[in-house]
Protein backbone atom coordinates (compact mmCIF):
# COMPACT_ATOMS: atom_id res chain seq x y z
CA UNK A 1 0.00 0.00 0.00
CA UNK A 2 1.43 3.31 -0.96
CA UNK A 3 0.40 6.43 0.97
CA UNK A 4 1.50 9.82 1.37
CA UNK A 5 2.75 11.96 4.74
CA UNK A 6 -0.03 14.35 6.13
CA UNK A 7 2.89 16.64 7.65
CA UNK A 8 6.16 16.65 9.65
CA UNK A 9 7.93 19.05 12.46
CA UNK A 10 10.65 19.77 10.33
CA UNK A 11 9.66 21.82 7.41
CA UNK A 12 9.89 19.19 4.56
CA UNK A 13 7.64 18.96 1.84
CA UNK A 14 4.74 15.96 1.48
CA UNK A 15 6.84 12.00 1.96
CA UNK A 16 5.92 9.15 -0.14
CA UNK A 17 5.71 5.94 1.36
CA UNK A 18 5.58 2.20 -0.09
CA UNK A 19 4.34 0.12 2.67
CA UNK A 20 2.75 -3.42 3.67
CA UNK A 21 1.43 -3.29 6.84
CA UNK A 22 0.32 -6.46 9.07
CA UNK A 23 -1.50 -6.59 12.63
CA UNK A 24 1.95 -6.61 13.91
CA UNK A 25 4.37 -5.06 12.50
CA UNK A 26 5.16 -3.18 8.95
CA UNK A 27 7.80 -2.38 6.74
CA UNK A 28 7.98 0.76 5.19
CA UNK A 29 10.19 2.61 2.37
CA UNK A 30 10.59 5.97 1.67
CA UNK A 31 13.21 8.78 0.80
CA UNK A 32 12.91 12.14 1.17
CA UNK A 33 15.67 15.25 2.46
CA UNK A 34 15.56 18.15 4.61
CA UNK A 35 17.43 21.55 5.07
CA UNK A 36 19.01 21.30 8.64
CA UNK A 37 18.66 25.33 8.06
CA UNK A 38 15.24 25.06 8.32
CA UNK A 39 13.58 26.76 11.40
CA UNK A 40 11.34 24.05 11.95
CA UNK A 41 14.09 21.31 12.06
CA UNK A 42 15.67 23.28 14.20
CA UNK A 43 12.64 23.39 16.42
CA UNK A 44 12.35 19.89 16.73
CA UNK A 45 13.40 17.92 19.27
CA UNK A 46 12.71 14.84 17.43
CA UNK A 47 11.67 14.53 13.88
CA UNK A 48 8.15 13.56 13.23
CA UNK A 49 6.13 12.37 10.10
CA UNK A 50 2.94 12.30 9.84
CA UNK A 51 1.06 9.71 8.27
CA UNK A 52 -2.57 8.33 7.66
CA UNK A 53 -3.28 4.98 10.15
CA UNK A 54 -0.64 2.68 10.13
CA UNK A 55 -1.68 -1.03 11.62
CA UNK A 56 0.54 -0.94 14.24
CA UNK A 57 0.49 1.55 17.52
CA UNK A 58 3.31 1.64 18.40
CA UNK A 59 6.55 -0.33 17.57
CA UNK A 60 10.38 -0.68 19.14
CA UNK A 61 13.47 0.94 18.13
CA UNK A 62 14.78 0.35 14.12
CA UNK A 63 17.37 2.14 12.20
CA UNK A 64 17.11 4.37 8.94
CA UNK A 65 19.41 5.55 7.18
CA UNK A 66 20.94 9.53 6.97
CA UNK A 67 23.27 10.76 4.33
CA UNK A 68 24.72 14.07 3.57
CA UNK A 69 26.71 15.08 0.37
CA UNK A 70 30.39 15.96 0.41
CA UNK A 71 32.24 16.73 -2.71
CA UNK A 72 35.33 18.76 -2.51
CA UNK A 73 37.40 19.79 -5.46
CA UNK A 74 41.08 18.75 -5.18
CA UNK A 75 43.47 19.91 -8.22
CA UNK A 76 40.87 19.18 -10.48
CA UNK A 77 40.15 15.98 -9.23
CA UNK A 78 36.67 15.94 -7.03
CA UNK A 79 37.01 13.86 -3.56
CA UNK A 80 33.84 12.71 -2.82
CA UNK A 81 33.40 12.52 1.00
CA UNK A 82 29.65 11.70 1.12
CA UNK A 83 28.80 9.49 4.08
CA UNK A 84 26.11 9.10 7.22
CA UNK A 85 24.86 6.80 9.25
CA UNK A 86 21.90 5.18 11.28
CA UNK A 87 19.28 6.73 12.90
CA UNK A 88 17.10 5.37 15.43
CA UNK A 89 13.58 5.22 14.38
CA UNK A 90 9.92 4.00 15.86
CA UNK A 91 6.37 4.43 15.31
CA UNK A 92 5.24 6.68 18.26
CA UNK A 93 1.26 5.79 17.54
CA UNK A 94 -0.84 5.18 14.65
CA UNK A 95 0.18 8.16 12.78
CA UNK A 96 3.48 9.45 13.66
CA UNK A 97 6.41 8.25 12.58
CA UNK A 98 9.78 9.57 14.56
CA UNK A 99 13.59 9.74 13.35
CA UNK A 100 16.10 10.24 16.05
CA UNK A 101 17.48 13.67 15.35
CA UNK A 102 21.16 14.01 15.22
CA UNK A 103 22.41 17.62 15.10
CA UNK A 104 26.20 15.95 14.00
CA UNK A 105 26.30 16.87 10.41
CA UNK A 106 23.95 19.77 10.41
CA UNK A 107 26.09 22.05 8.77
CA UNK A 108 26.54 19.99 5.80
CA UNK A 109 23.23 21.21 4.35
CA UNK A 110 20.81 18.83 2.99
CA UNK A 111 20.00 15.95 4.71
CA UNK A 112 18.87 12.30 2.73
CA UNK A 113 17.01 10.08 5.26
CA UNK A 114 16.56 6.31 3.45
CA UNK A 115 13.36 4.15 5.25
CA UNK A 116 14.03 0.80 4.30
CA UNK A 117 12.74 -0.57 7.32
CA UNK A 118 10.85 -3.01 9.29
CA UNK A 119 9.19 -1.53 12.32
CA UNK A 120 7.38 -4.21 14.65
CA UNK A 121 5.43 -4.61 17.97
CA UNK A 122 6.61 -6.74 20.78
CA UNK A 123 4.80 -8.79 22.98
CA UNK A 124 2.65 -10.53 20.28
CA UNK A 125 3.96 -14.06 20.23
CA UNK A 126 5.91 -16.41 21.74
CA UNK A 127 8.43 -17.19 18.91
CA UNK A 128 9.40 -15.75 16.11
CA UNK A 129 8.76 -16.77 12.32
CA UNK A 130 11.91 -17.90 10.63
CA UNK A 131 12.41 -16.81 6.74
CA UNK A 132 14.44 -18.90 4.25
CA UNK A 133 18.19 -17.27 3.34
CA UNK A 134 18.75 -17.09 -0.40
CA UNK A 135 22.42 -17.00 -0.86
CA UNK A 136 23.64 -14.14 -3.67
CA UNK A 137 24.29 -15.66 -6.76
CA UNK A 138 25.40 -12.63 -8.93
CA UNK A 139 24.36 -12.80 -12.71
CA UNK A 140 27.08 -10.82 -15.21
CA UNK A 141 28.63 -11.60 -18.84
CA UNK A 142 31.77 -10.69 -17.44
CA UNK A 143 31.80 -11.05 -13.70
CA UNK A 144 33.97 -8.27 -11.88
CA UNK A 145 31.50 -7.80 -8.65
CA UNK A 146 32.26 -10.16 -6.02
CA UNK A 147 30.04 -10.47 -2.80
CA UNK A 148 30.89 -12.25 0.57
CA UNK A 149 29.59 -15.37 0.91
CA UNK A 150 27.15 -14.31 4.14
CA UNK A 151 25.55 -12.12 1.67
CA UNK A 152 21.65 -13.18 1.36
CA UNK A 153 18.34 -12.38 0.55
CA UNK A 154 15.08 -13.75 2.69
CA UNK A 155 12.04 -13.39 0.41
CA UNK A 156 8.31 -12.82 2.03
CA UNK A 157 5.06 -12.79 0.26
CA UNK A 158 5.39 -8.89 0.05
CA UNK A 159 8.51 -7.51 1.02
CA UNK A 160 11.99 -9.37 1.21
CA UNK A 161 15.28 -8.26 3.28
CA UNK A 162 18.20 -7.65 1.39
CA UNK A 163 21.78 -8.15 2.86
CA UNK A 164 25.09 -7.56 1.09
CA UNK A 165 28.26 -7.39 1.91
CA UNK A 166 30.82 -6.35 -0.92
CA UNK A 167 33.95 -8.29 -1.60
CA UNK A 168 35.86 -6.84 -4.22
CA UNK A 169 35.98 -5.82 -8.05
CA UNK A 170 38.02 -6.32 -11.00
CA UNK A 171 41.03 -3.65 -11.66
CA UNK A 172 39.39 -2.06 -14.82
CA UNK A 173 35.80 -1.62 -13.31
CA UNK A 174 37.04 0.18 -10.42
CA UNK A 175 36.00 3.18 -11.46
CA UNK A 176 32.81 1.77 -13.67
CA UNK A 177 29.17 2.13 -13.38
CA UNK A 178 28.31 -1.35 -11.73
CA UNK A 179 25.83 -3.16 -12.49
CA UNK A 180 24.59 -6.73 -11.53
CA UNK A 181 21.89 -8.91 -11.74
CA UNK A 182 20.67 -10.68 -8.58
CA UNK A 183 19.23 -14.31 -9.71
CA UNK A 184 16.10 -15.07 -7.86
CA UNK A 185 15.72 -12.06 -6.40
CA UNK A 186 11.76 -10.64 -6.65
CA UNK A 187 11.49 -8.44 -9.85
CA UNK A 188 9.03 -6.36 -7.85
CA UNK A 189 11.29 -4.58 -5.67
CA UNK A 190 12.12 -0.73 -6.68
CA UNK A 191 14.25 1.25 -4.26
CA UNK A 192 17.38 3.58 -3.76
CA UNK A 193 19.92 1.79 -1.09
CA UNK A 194 22.44 3.22 0.90
CA UNK A 195 25.85 1.58 0.24
CA UNK A 196 27.59 1.69 3.49
CA UNK A 197 30.80 1.49 4.33
CA UNK A 198 34.45 2.25 2.66
CA UNK A 199 36.92 4.97 4.67
CA UNK A 200 35.82 8.70 5.02
CA UNK A 201 39.10 10.92 4.89
CA UNK A 202 37.26 14.17 5.60
CA UNK A 203 34.85 13.08 8.15
CA UNK A 204 36.62 10.52 10.21
CA UNK A 205 33.62 9.78 12.59
CA UNK A 206 31.43 7.80 9.98
CA UNK A 207 32.17 5.63 6.97
CA UNK A 208 31.68 6.83 3.42
CA UNK A 209 27.73 6.26 2.04
CA UNK A 210 27.28 5.80 -2.28
CA UNK A 211 23.93 5.45 -3.55
CA UNK A 212 22.53 1.92 -4.96
CA UNK A 213 19.79 1.05 -6.57
CA UNK A 214 17.86 -2.13 -7.25
CA UNK A 215 15.30 -2.81 -10.18
CA UNK A 216 14.19 -5.65 -11.79
CA UNK A 217 15.98 -7.89 -9.90
CA UNK A 218 18.88 -5.77 -11.15
CA UNK A 219 21.22 -4.03 -8.64
CA UNK A 220 23.58 -0.80 -10.08
CA UNK A 221 25.91 1.54 -8.79
CA UNK A 222 26.75 4.22 -11.06
CA UNK A 223 29.45 5.77 -8.71
CA UNK A 224 31.29 5.02 -5.13
CA UNK A 225 32.30 7.19 -2.51
CA UNK A 226 36.48 7.93 -2.38
CA UNK A 227 37.96 5.92 0.60
CA UNK A 228 35.36 2.76 -0.91
CA UNK A 229 37.65 -0.03 -0.78
CA UNK A 230 39.44 1.20 2.55
CA UNK A 231 40.88 -1.84 4.46
CA UNK A 232 38.81 -2.99 7.22
CA UNK A 233 35.35 -0.61 6.21
CA UNK A 234 33.67 -3.21 4.76
CA UNK A 235 30.62 -1.88 2.31
CA UNK A 236 27.61 -3.20 2.64
CA UNK A 237 23.12 -2.95 1.78
CA UNK A 238 20.60 -3.82 4.54
CA UNK A 239 17.33 -3.35 4.18
CA UNK A 240 13.61 -4.31 4.34
CA UNK A 241 12.09 -3.65 1.25
CA UNK A 242 8.56 -3.71 -0.10
CA UNK A 243 7.51 -5.62 -3.18
CA UNK A 244 4.97 -3.86 -5.69
CA UNK A 245 2.94 -6.97 -5.44
CA UNK B 1 -19.39 12.82 61.20
CA UNK B 2 -23.07 13.77 62.03
CA UNK B 3 -25.89 15.30 60.25
CA UNK B 4 -28.30 17.09 62.52
CA UNK B 5 -31.81 18.63 61.56
CA UNK B 6 -30.88 21.90 62.29
CA UNK B 7 -32.52 24.02 65.00
CA UNK B 8 -29.77 24.76 67.49
CA UNK B 9 -27.08 25.24 64.82
CA UNK B 10 -28.73 26.90 61.73
CA UNK B 11 -26.59 28.82 59.45
CA UNK B 12 -23.89 28.53 62.00
CA UNK B 13 -20.15 27.51 60.38
CA UNK B 14 -17.21 27.84 61.67
CA UNK B 15 -14.98 25.39 64.05
CA UNK B 16 -14.88 25.48 68.04
CA UNK B 17 -12.06 23.10 69.58
CA UNK B 18 -12.39 19.67 67.69
CA UNK B 19 -15.90 20.67 66.05
CA UNK B 20 -16.51 21.71 63.08
CA UNK B 21 -20.25 22.98 61.82
CA UNK B 22 -21.34 23.93 58.25
CA UNK B 23 -24.19 24.00 56.40
CA UNK B 24 -24.82 22.12 52.78
CA UNK B 25 -27.29 21.01 51.24
CA UNK B 26 -30.00 22.20 53.67
CA UNK B 27 -28.79 19.99 56.31
CA UNK B 28 -26.12 21.27 59.25
CA UNK B 29 -23.25 18.87 59.62
CA UNK B 30 -21.20 18.70 62.46
CA UNK B 31 -18.07 16.81 61.97
CA UNK B 32 -14.76 16.35 65.06
CA UNK B 33 -11.65 16.76 63.86
CA UNK B 34 -9.77 13.45 62.94
CA UNK B 35 -6.55 12.55 64.03
CA UNK B 36 -4.28 9.86 62.47
CA UNK B 37 -3.77 6.55 64.23
CA UNK B 38 -0.99 4.05 63.90
CA UNK B 39 2.21 4.36 62.92
CA UNK B 40 2.87 7.39 60.07
CA UNK B 41 4.45 6.23 57.53
CA UNK B 42 7.04 8.29 54.83
CA UNK B 43 4.77 7.94 52.00
CA UNK B 44 1.52 9.14 54.63
CA UNK B 45 3.46 12.31 55.77
CA UNK B 46 4.59 13.46 52.12
CA UNK B 47 0.85 12.94 51.35
CA UNK B 48 -0.44 15.09 53.76
CA UNK B 49 2.09 17.97 53.10
CA UNK B 50 1.62 18.14 49.61
CA UNK B 51 -2.56 18.13 50.40
CA UNK B 52 -1.43 21.01 52.76
CA UNK B 53 0.48 22.57 50.47
CA UNK B 54 -2.30 22.59 47.82
CA UNK B 55 -5.07 23.12 49.85
CA UNK B 56 -3.52 26.89 50.96
CA UNK B 57 -2.12 27.38 46.99
CA UNK B 58 -6.10 27.19 46.40
CA UNK B 59 -6.70 30.33 48.51
CA UNK B 60 -3.98 31.91 46.50
CA UNK B 61 -5.72 32.11 43.47
CA UNK B 62 -7.08 35.07 41.53
CA UNK B 63 -10.99 35.17 41.58
CA UNK B 64 -11.00 34.46 37.63
CA UNK B 65 -9.23 31.50 38.53
CA UNK B 66 -11.56 30.36 41.46
CA UNK B 67 -14.52 30.67 39.18
CA UNK B 68 -12.62 28.89 36.80
CA UNK B 69 -12.66 25.62 38.94
CA UNK B 70 -16.21 26.05 40.19
CA UNK B 71 -17.50 26.02 36.97
CA UNK B 72 -15.66 22.82 35.94
CA UNK B 73 -16.17 21.12 39.28
CA UNK B 74 -20.01 22.04 37.94
CA UNK B 75 -19.85 20.06 35.01
CA UNK B 76 -17.79 16.93 37.13
CA UNK B 77 -20.12 17.18 39.60
CA UNK B 78 -22.66 14.41 38.95
CA UNK B 79 -20.57 12.35 36.39
CA UNK B 80 -18.57 9.53 38.09
CA UNK B 81 -14.92 11.38 36.76
CA UNK B 82 -13.49 9.73 40.31
CA UNK B 83 -14.92 6.59 40.12
CA UNK B 84 -18.04 7.20 42.53
CA UNK B 85 -20.47 9.79 41.99
CA UNK B 86 -19.64 13.38 44.16
CA UNK B 87 -21.10 16.85 43.99
CA UNK B 88 -17.76 19.25 43.93
CA UNK B 89 -16.77 22.44 45.00
CA UNK B 90 -13.65 24.25 43.03
CA UNK B 91 -11.75 23.86 45.96
CA UNK B 92 -12.18 19.93 45.70
CA UNK B 93 -11.75 19.31 42.52
CA UNK B 94 -8.18 21.23 42.44
CA UNK B 95 -7.28 19.05 45.35
CA UNK B 96 -8.06 15.97 43.77
CA UNK B 97 -6.51 17.02 39.98
CA UNK B 98 -3.85 18.47 41.92
CA UNK B 99 -2.99 15.79 44.35
CA UNK B 100 -3.03 13.44 41.18
CA UNK B 101 -0.17 15.62 39.32
CA UNK B 102 1.81 15.80 42.35
CA UNK B 103 1.14 12.06 42.89
CA UNK B 104 2.74 11.21 39.31
CA UNK B 105 5.34 14.09 39.48
CA UNK B 106 3.56 17.11 37.94
CA UNK B 107 3.44 20.63 38.57
CA UNK B 108 0.56 21.99 40.65
CA UNK B 109 -1.89 23.27 38.02
CA UNK B 110 -3.19 26.81 38.92
CA UNK B 111 -5.73 27.27 35.72
CA UNK B 112 -8.74 25.14 35.51
CA UNK B 113 -8.45 22.78 32.44
CA UNK B 114 -10.81 23.67 29.84
CA UNK B 115 -13.17 20.79 30.33
CA UNK B 116 -13.59 17.13 31.85
CA UNK B 117 -11.09 15.07 30.14
CA UNK B 118 -12.34 11.41 28.94
CA UNK B 119 -9.90 8.85 30.51
CA UNK B 120 -10.01 5.48 29.44
CA UNK B 121 -10.87 2.05 31.96
CA UNK B 122 -7.98 -0.52 32.36
CA UNK B 123 -8.02 -3.60 30.57
CA UNK B 124 -5.91 -6.36 31.16
CA UNK B 125 -5.68 -9.90 30.31
CA UNK B 126 -4.18 -11.64 33.71
CA UNK B 127 -2.95 -11.14 36.89
CA UNK B 128 -0.55 -13.59 38.56
CA UNK B 129 0.46 -13.11 42.40
CA UNK B 130 2.75 -15.54 43.88
CA UNK B 131 5.71 -14.87 46.34
CA UNK B 132 8.01 -14.49 43.72
CA UNK B 133 6.78 -12.30 41.10
CA UNK B 134 3.51 -10.24 41.04
CA UNK B 135 2.62 -9.74 37.14
CA UNK B 136 -0.09 -7.85 34.88
CA UNK B 137 -0.04 -9.38 31.29
CA UNK B 138 -2.20 -8.15 28.70
CA UNK B 139 -2.47 -5.02 29.44
CA UNK B 140 -4.27 -2.32 26.77
CA UNK B 141 -1.32 0.35 26.71
CA UNK B 142 -2.57 3.56 26.68
CA UNK B 143 0.36 6.21 25.68
CA UNK B 144 1.27 9.17 27.46
CA UNK B 145 0.53 11.23 29.56
CA UNK B 146 -1.10 8.37 30.74
CA UNK B 147 0.00 6.63 33.65
CA UNK B 148 -1.66 3.38 35.26
CA UNK B 149 -2.11 3.75 39.15
CA UNK B 150 -1.86 0.52 41.21
CA UNK B 151 -3.54 -0.06 44.41
CA UNK B 152 -3.14 -3.07 46.00
CA UNK B 153 -3.83 -5.06 49.42
CA UNK B 154 -1.69 -7.07 51.76
CA UNK B 155 -2.89 -10.96 52.12
CA UNK B 156 -6.26 -11.20 52.98
CA UNK B 157 -8.57 -14.58 53.75
CA UNK B 158 -9.94 -16.17 50.39
CA UNK B 159 -13.10 -15.91 52.51
CA UNK B 160 -13.33 -12.29 52.74
CA UNK B 161 -15.59 -10.80 49.68
CA UNK B 162 -15.14 -7.42 49.58
CA UNK B 163 -11.20 -6.07 50.72
CA UNK B 164 -10.80 -2.96 48.39
CA UNK B 165 -11.15 -0.25 51.01
CA UNK B 166 -7.71 -2.48 52.37
CA UNK B 167 -6.03 -1.27 49.14
CA UNK B 168 -2.93 1.31 49.12
CA UNK B 169 -1.26 3.07 46.27
CA UNK B 170 1.79 0.55 45.33
CA UNK B 171 2.51 2.65 42.36
CA UNK B 172 1.40 5.85 40.54
CA UNK B 173 3.10 5.58 37.54
CA UNK B 174 3.22 2.12 35.99
CA UNK B 175 3.67 1.69 32.14
CA UNK B 176 3.35 -1.15 30.75
CA UNK B 177 6.43 -3.17 29.03
CA UNK B 178 4.58 -4.49 26.02
CA UNK B 179 1.67 -5.16 27.59
CA UNK B 180 3.47 -6.19 30.66
CA UNK B 181 3.75 -4.74 34.73
CA UNK B 182 6.14 -6.47 36.69
CA UNK B 183 4.93 -4.61 39.99
CA UNK B 184 6.96 -7.47 42.51
CA UNK B 185 9.26 -5.12 43.95
CA UNK B 186 7.00 -1.76 44.62
CA UNK B 187 4.13 -4.55 46.48
CA UNK B 188 7.15 -5.37 48.02
CA UNK B 189 8.61 -1.92 48.92
CA UNK B 190 5.04 -0.87 50.07
CA UNK B 191 3.48 -3.94 51.50
CA UNK B 192 6.70 -5.04 53.43
CA UNK B 193 5.42 -8.92 53.12
CA UNK B 194 5.26 -11.37 50.57
CA UNK B 195 1.40 -12.36 49.58
CA UNK B 196 0.83 -15.70 51.21
CA UNK B 197 -0.19 -18.20 49.03
CA UNK B 198 -3.80 -19.50 49.17
CA UNK B 199 -4.77 -16.02 50.56
CA UNK B 200 -6.26 -13.46 48.41
CA UNK B 201 -5.06 -10.17 47.02
CA UNK B 202 -7.53 -7.07 46.27
CA UNK B 203 -6.40 -4.97 43.47
CA UNK B 204 -7.98 -1.45 41.91
CA UNK B 205 -6.28 -0.26 39.28
CA UNK B 206 -7.33 2.90 37.07
CA UNK B 207 -4.99 5.43 34.55
CA UNK B 208 -4.05 8.97 35.31
CA UNK B 209 -4.10 11.20 32.64
CA UNK B 210 -0.98 13.60 34.47
CA UNK B 211 -1.33 16.62 31.89
CA UNK B 212 -4.43 17.44 33.94
CA UNK B 213 -5.01 14.74 36.94
CA UNK B 214 -8.50 13.33 35.64
CA UNK B 215 -9.05 9.93 36.24
CA UNK B 216 -10.64 6.67 34.76
CA UNK B 217 -13.10 4.47 36.28
CA UNK B 218 -11.62 2.22 39.02
CA UNK B 219 -10.95 -1.35 37.89
CA UNK B 220 -11.39 -3.63 40.93
CA UNK B 221 -10.09 -7.19 40.66
CA UNK B 222 -8.86 -9.77 43.11
CA UNK B 223 -6.92 -13.05 42.72
CA UNK B 224 -6.11 -16.22 44.86
CA UNK B 225 -2.06 -15.88 45.59
CA UNK B 226 -0.76 -19.03 44.33
CA UNK B 227 2.71 -20.79 44.60
CA UNK B 228 4.02 -20.50 41.45
CA UNK B 229 3.39 -18.19 38.88
CA UNK B 230 1.13 -19.52 36.03
CA UNK B 231 2.24 -16.87 33.77
CA UNK B 232 4.55 -17.02 31.32
CA UNK B 233 6.76 -14.09 30.58
CA UNK B 234 7.69 -13.25 27.28
CA UNK B 235 10.75 -14.54 25.95
CA UNK B 236 13.67 -12.22 26.32
CA UNK B 237 17.41 -12.02 26.72
CA UNK B 238 18.01 -9.72 29.68
CA UNK B 239 21.20 -8.69 31.67
CA UNK B 240 19.28 -10.64 34.75
CA UNK B 241 19.32 -13.69 32.19
CA UNK B 242 23.11 -13.85 31.45
CA UNK B 243 25.29 -16.73 33.06
CA UNK B 244 27.68 -14.86 35.70
CA UNK B 245 30.10 -17.93 35.26
CA UNK B 246 31.57 -16.19 31.80
CA UNK B 247 32.63 -13.28 30.70
CA UNK B 248 30.56 -10.14 29.67
CA UNK B 249 31.01 -8.85 26.44
CA UNK B 250 27.70 -6.62 26.19
CA UNK B 251 27.41 -3.81 28.92
CA UNK B 252 23.59 -4.07 28.65
CA UNK B 253 21.39 -6.56 26.40
CA UNK B 254 17.64 -6.73 25.09
CA UNK B 255 17.20 -9.48 22.69
CA UNK B 256 13.71 -9.86 22.50
CA UNK B 257 11.83 -12.76 20.59
CA UNK B 258 8.06 -11.89 21.24
CA UNK B 259 7.46 -10.05 17.57
CA UNK B 260 5.20 -12.93 16.58
CA UNK B 261 6.44 -12.11 13.12
CA UNK B 262 9.65 -12.42 11.04
CA UNK B 263 12.18 -10.85 13.25
CA UNK B 264 13.86 -10.80 16.73
CA UNK B 265 14.11 -7.22 18.12
CA UNK B 266 17.60 -6.56 19.58
CA UNK B 267 19.28 -3.54 21.78
CA UNK B 268 22.99 -4.29 22.87
CA UNK B 269 25.84 -2.21 23.56
CA UNK B 270 28.38 -4.76 22.61
CA UNK B 271 31.89 -3.96 23.87
CA UNK B 272 34.09 -6.43 21.72
CA UNK B 273 36.91 -8.69 23.63
CA UNK B 274 40.52 -9.29 22.82
CA UNK B 275 41.10 -8.68 19.35
CA UNK B 276 38.37 -9.96 18.16
CA UNK B 277 35.51 -8.44 16.23
CA UNK B 278 32.75 -9.66 18.21
CA UNK B 279 30.92 -10.23 21.70
CA UNK B 280 29.35 -12.64 22.93
CA UNK B 281 26.92 -13.28 25.87
CA UNK B 282 26.22 -16.72 27.74
CA UNK B 283 22.75 -17.47 28.71
CA UNK B 284 21.49 -19.11 32.54
CA UNK B 285 19.36 -20.82 30.87
CA UNK B 286 18.89 -23.10 27.50
CA UNK B 287 17.70 -21.46 24.18
CA UNK B 288 14.54 -23.49 22.61
CA UNK B 289 15.54 -24.72 19.51
CA UNK B 290 12.45 -22.48 17.95
CA UNK B 291 14.49 -19.40 18.46
CA UNK B 292 18.11 -21.07 17.47
CA UNK B 293 19.64 -19.79 14.44
CA UNK B 294 21.16 -16.84 12.49
CA UNK B 295 20.12 -13.69 12.31
CA UNK B 296 21.46 -9.96 11.37
CA UNK B 297 21.04 -6.63 12.70
CA UNK B 298 22.13 -2.45 12.26
CA UNK B 299 24.81 -0.85 14.79
CA UNK B 300 26.41 2.40 15.67
CA UNK B 301 29.39 3.05 16.74
CA UNK B 302 28.87 3.96 20.44
CA UNK B 303 32.34 4.97 21.06
CA UNK B 304 34.44 8.01 23.48
CA UNK B 305 35.39 8.78 20.09
CA UNK B 306 32.93 9.99 19.08
CA UNK B 307 32.55 7.19 15.81
CA UNK B 308 29.01 7.02 14.34
CA UNK B 309 29.84 4.66 12.15
CA UNK B 310 26.79 2.11 10.61
CA UNK B 311 27.41 -1.21 10.93
CA UNK B 312 26.21 -4.60 10.42
CA UNK B 313 25.94 -7.24 12.64
CA UNK B 314 25.16 -11.21 12.49
CA UNK B 315 23.99 -12.94 15.54
CA UNK B 316 24.26 -16.27 16.18
CA UNK B 317 21.68 -17.93 18.68
CA UNK B 318 23.45 -20.99 19.54
CA UNK B 319 21.48 -23.25 22.23
CA UNK B 320 24.03 -24.93 25.51
CA UNK B 321 26.08 -27.92 23.72
CA UNK B 322 27.81 -30.16 26.28
CA UNK B 323 28.85 -28.29 28.68
CA UNK B 324 28.87 -24.82 27.40
CA UNK B 325 25.45 -22.86 27.93
CA UNK B 326 23.59 -21.34 25.68
CA UNK B 327 25.35 -17.90 24.28
CA UNK B 328 24.53 -15.42 21.37
CA UNK B 329 27.27 -14.36 19.39
CA UNK B 330 27.67 -10.98 17.99
CA UNK B 331 29.89 -10.75 14.99
CA UNK B 332 30.63 -7.26 13.86
CA UNK B 333 30.55 -7.83 9.66
CA UNK B 334 29.93 -4.24 7.71
CA UNK B 335 31.62 -0.71 7.96
CA UNK B 336 34.71 0.27 10.13
CA UNK B 337 34.33 -1.90 13.47
CA UNK B 338 33.86 0.19 16.78
CA UNK B 339 34.04 -0.52 20.15
CA UNK B 340 31.92 0.09 21.86
CA UNK B 341 28.79 -0.37 19.05
CA UNK B 342 24.89 -0.36 19.89
CA UNK B 343 22.92 -3.06 17.75
CA UNK B 344 19.63 -2.00 17.81
CA UNK B 345 16.30 -2.49 15.68
CA UNK B 346 15.01 -5.95 14.19
CA UNK B 347 16.76 -8.94 12.79
CA UNK B 348 15.15 -11.10 10.48
CA UNK B 349 16.49 -15.04 11.97
CA UNK B 350 16.67 -18.07 9.86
Amino acid sequence: MNFNSTGNNFGSGSISFKSHQEENYIVLNAKFKYNPASPAYQAADVLEIYVPDLSIERSAIAGVFMRFVDRRDSYGYVWDNSGGTVLKSWVKDKNTLCIEKLTNFDEKGEITIYVLTLYTMLGRGSKPIKGTRTGLQIIQEEQYLYWRSESFFATFDHWVFLNMLFSSCSYTYRGQPWECGIEGFPTDVTADLPFCGGGNQYNPTVDGISEAHIENGVFTCPQRTDGFEDTGHDPFVFAFLVRDN
Amino acid sequence: MIALPSIAFGGFSGSAKGVTARYQDGRSILSLKSYPTGETTIAQLAHRTNFSKINKSYKLLSDAQMRAWENLAEHASGQSVFGQKAKLTGANLYLRLNSNRVMAGETMLLDAPQQIAYVPEVEYDSVSVTPQLIVFGGIKHQTAPYKMVVKMSGSQSRGVSNGWSKTVIISSEVEDDWGEADVTALYLKTIGVEPTPGQKVFIECYWLDTSNGFTGQVFRDSVIVTGESSYTPRKRVTMDRLNPDYELHVSSIDVDFSSGGPVVQYDVMCLGHSNIASSEAYLDQDLPEELRGTSWALGRGNGEDGKLVAQSYVMWLYGAYYSTPARITFAHRGGYYVKPTEVFGPGVIY
